[in-house]
C-alpha cells in the first residue's frame, strides 16, 4: 500500500488557536490519507484536542484552513461533518435512551436508512445482539467504546477522529479497538487517532505527529521517528531497557516534566 | 462518493423522538410538574368564589409554567452539557439550532400537559369553566407566558456552567417566584411589593392569562403585561444565547 498515491481526506493548514491571550495551537499543518491511521500524540495540554475540535467545527480558529474530504470548514461546515465521523474524549448519549434509540438517533440526524435487520447486524458486529435495549451506562467501558465507535463510523465516513479512545479499556478490549481500527484502513477510511499510549500508537499509526505546546515538532512513521531520533542524548536519557522505543523518542523530544 | 446532508425535517424528526422518549422516560419528574399546580388548584377550591375562576386557573397554570422552565427544561439543559450529549449531537451534520428547537418543541408540549391538566382539573373539582374562546385564548397566553420561564431557565443556563449549581439556583428562582408571587397576588406581601409582583414575570404572566381566559376582561392594563411578557421573553433570550456555552470547558 502506498499512501502517497493516494488522495488526502484530511488537510490542515497553518491552525492558530487562541483561548484568550493564551496560544494553544500554533502554525499546525498535516494531512491525513484515505486508509491511514495517523497518529497526534502529545502531552496534557499541547494541544491535541483543541486541533481536533477545530476539525470537528466545535471550535473556530483564529487563522488557517482545513478541509475534509475536498470540503472546506469555513465554507462547508455541514459538508465537513457529514464526512466526519467522531468518537470524542469527555462524550455521552442521553442516559434515557437504550442502546438501539441511541443507533436509530445517529441513523436518522446522518440520513441513514435504519431497519430492525440492519440494527441486528449492527449489534451483532459489536457483539452486543443482547444488549440493544440496555442503556449506555449500564455498558462496561468496552460496550460503551464500541458503541460509541459504531456510531461514529454509522454513515460510513471519509475521516474518522479517536480522541484517546482506548483510555480506561482493559487489553482485550484494546486490542479488539486496534483490530477494528485496522480493519477500517482497509476500506480505505482515513483515522486521526490521540493517544497517550505510545505502545498504541507504534502498533497501529502509520504516521505520528509529535506535538507539543501547540506545535508540531516531529511527523513521521513510527520506526523512522526511531531511527531519526535514537542517538539523541535525551533520547537515551529517556530510555530504561536499553532499546529505544517510541516513548523514549517522545519523552526525549517533550522532556521529562510532568504537565498538569 | 457522495455526501449526503440529512433534510431539516428528518433531522427535526429523529432529535424529537430520541426527546420525547427521553421525556417519556423522565415521566415521574413530568408528574411532579403536573402534580404541583393540580394540588394547589385542588387545594383552593373554597377560594374560588372569593377570587375568582379566572384567579385561581392562571395563578394555578402560572405555578406549572415556573416550574417547566426552571426545573424541567434548565435542569436538563444543563445535565446534558455537562455530559456531552451537546457535543456529540454538534459534530453531526446538522445546524446548532435544530438542537435547541427540539428540546423546545418538547418543552411546548409539557405547557400543552400542564395547561390542560389544570383546566381539566379546575372544570371537574372547582367547577370552574371557561368560553370555549377562553380555553383557546388560555392556551395561547400559556405558550406565550411559558416561553418567558423557558428564556429565563436559558439564561440561568448561559450564565451558570456547573449541573448542580443550576440545580439550586433554578429551585431558589422558582421557591422565590411562588412563593413571593403567589403572597403577592393575594395582596399579603403590602401595596409596593404587591407592584413589583404585578410586574414581575409572575405577575404578567399571570394576568395575561387570566385576561385571556375571561377575553371580556381585557383591557389596556393587560396589553402593556403581555408586552412586558414578550420584553422579558426577549431580555431573557438574549442573554441566554449570548451566555451559553455547549460545553462545560
Amino acid at each position: 500500500m502506498d499512501n502517497l498515491l493516494k488522495r488526502s481526506v484530511l488537510q490542515v493548514e497553518e491552525l492558530d488557536i487562541f483561548y484568550g491571550s493564551f496560544q494553544a495551537v500554533r502554525n499546525v499543518s498535516f494531512d491525513v490519507k484515505a486508509g491511514e491511521i495517523f497518529g497526534l500524540l502529545g502531552p496534557n495540554g499541547a494541544g491535541k484536542t483543541s486541533t481536533l475540535s477545530a476539525i470537528e467545527g466545535l471550535l473556530k480558529p483564529q487563522s488557517g484552513n482545513i478541509t475534509v474530504a475536498g470540503f472546506s470548514i469555513k465554507d462547508k461546515p455541514l459538508h465537513v461533518r457529514a464526512n466526519l465521523g467522531v468518537q470524542l474524549q469527555a462524550t455521552s448519549f442521553q442516559p434515557e435512551l437504550s442502546i438501539v434509540e441511541i443507533l436509530k438517533l445517529y441513523a436518522g440526524i446522518h440520513a441513514v436508512e435504519m431497519n430492525d435487520e440492519k440494527l441486528k447486524a449492527i449489534l451483532a458486529n459489536i457483539k452486543l445482539e443482547d444488549a440493544g435495549s440496555k442503556r449506555f451506562g449500564q455498558l462496561s467501558g468496552g460496550q460503551q467504546q464500541r458503541v460509541s465507535l459504531v456510531i461514529a463510523m454509522i454513515h460510513e465516513p471519509r475521516l474518522l477522529l479517536l480522541d484517546e479512545p482506548t483510555s480506561g479499556l482493559d487489553p482485550q478490549s484494546r486490542r479488539q479497538l486496534w483490530e477494528r481500527m485496522e480493519a477500517l484502513r482497509e476500506k480505505d477510511h482515513g483515522i486521526v487517532l490521540t493517544t497517550h499510549s505510545m505502545e498504541e500508537a507504534e502498533a497501529v499509526c502509520d504516521r505520528i505527529a509529535i506535538i507539543d505546546h501547540g506545535q508540531i515538532i516531529n511527523i513521521d512513521t513510527p520506526a523512522a521517528l526511531i531511527e531519526k531520533h535514537r542517538n539523541d542524548p535525551e533520547v537515551i536519557g529517556a530510555s530504561r531497557k536499553g532499546k529505544i522505543t517510541l516513548e523514549d523518542v517522545f519523552i526525549g523530544l517533550t522532556g521529562k516534566a510532568i504537565r498538569s | 462518493m457522495q455526501t449526503t446532508i440529512p433534510s431539516t425535517s428528518a433531522i427535526l424528526s429523529s432529535l424529537l423522538r430520541a426527546d420525547f422518549t427521553t421525556q417519556w422516560r423522565n415521566r415521574r419528574s413530568v408528574i411532579l410538574v403536573v402534580l404541583v399546580p393540580v394540588v394547589i388548584l385542588i387545594s383552593w377550591k373554597g377560594l374560588v368564589e372569593k377570587l375568582g375562576g379566572t384567579f385561581v386557573l392562571s395563578n394555578c397554570i402560572t405555578i406549572g409554567l415556573n416550574a417547566i422552565g426552571l426545573m424541567g427544561y434548565s435542569n436538563a439543559i444543563a445535565r446534558d452539557r455537562d455530559k456531552g450529549v451537546f457535543q456529540r449531537l454538534r459534530v453531526a451534520p446538522i445546524p446548532s439550532w435544530s438542537i435547541m428547537a427540539s428540546r423546545l418543541l418538547v418543552q411546548l408540549a409539557m405547557i400543552l400537559i400542564v395547561t390542560t391538566a389544570v383546566f381539566v382539573t379546575g372544570f371537574y373539582f372547582d367547577k370552574i369553566s371557561l368560553s370555549p374562546v377562553g380555553y383557546l385564548l388560555g392556551f395561547i397566553a400559556a405558550f406565550v407566558g411559558g416561553t418567558v420561564y423557558l428564556a429565563l431557565g436559558q439564561a440561568i443556563v448561559g450564565l451558570i456552567k456547573n449541573p448542580e449549581t443550576v440545580n439550586a439556583v433554578t429551585r431558589l428562582t422558582y421557591f422565590i417566584f411562588i412563593m413571593i408571587g403567589m403572597f403577592g397576588e393575594l395582596g399579603m406581601l403590602g401595596h409596593e411589593l404587591g407592584e413589583v409582583v404585578r410586574w414581575s414575570p409572575y405577575g404578567t404572566v399571570k394576568r395575561l392569562l387570566s385576561a385571556s381566559m375571561d377575553p371580556h376582561t381585557w383591557s389596556q392594563d393587560t396589553t402593556l403585561y403581555l408586552l412586558a411578557t414578550i420584553g422579558y421573553t426577549i431580555g431573557f433570550t438574549t442573554l441566554g444565547i449570548k451566555w451559553f456555552k455547549w460545553n462545560t470547558r
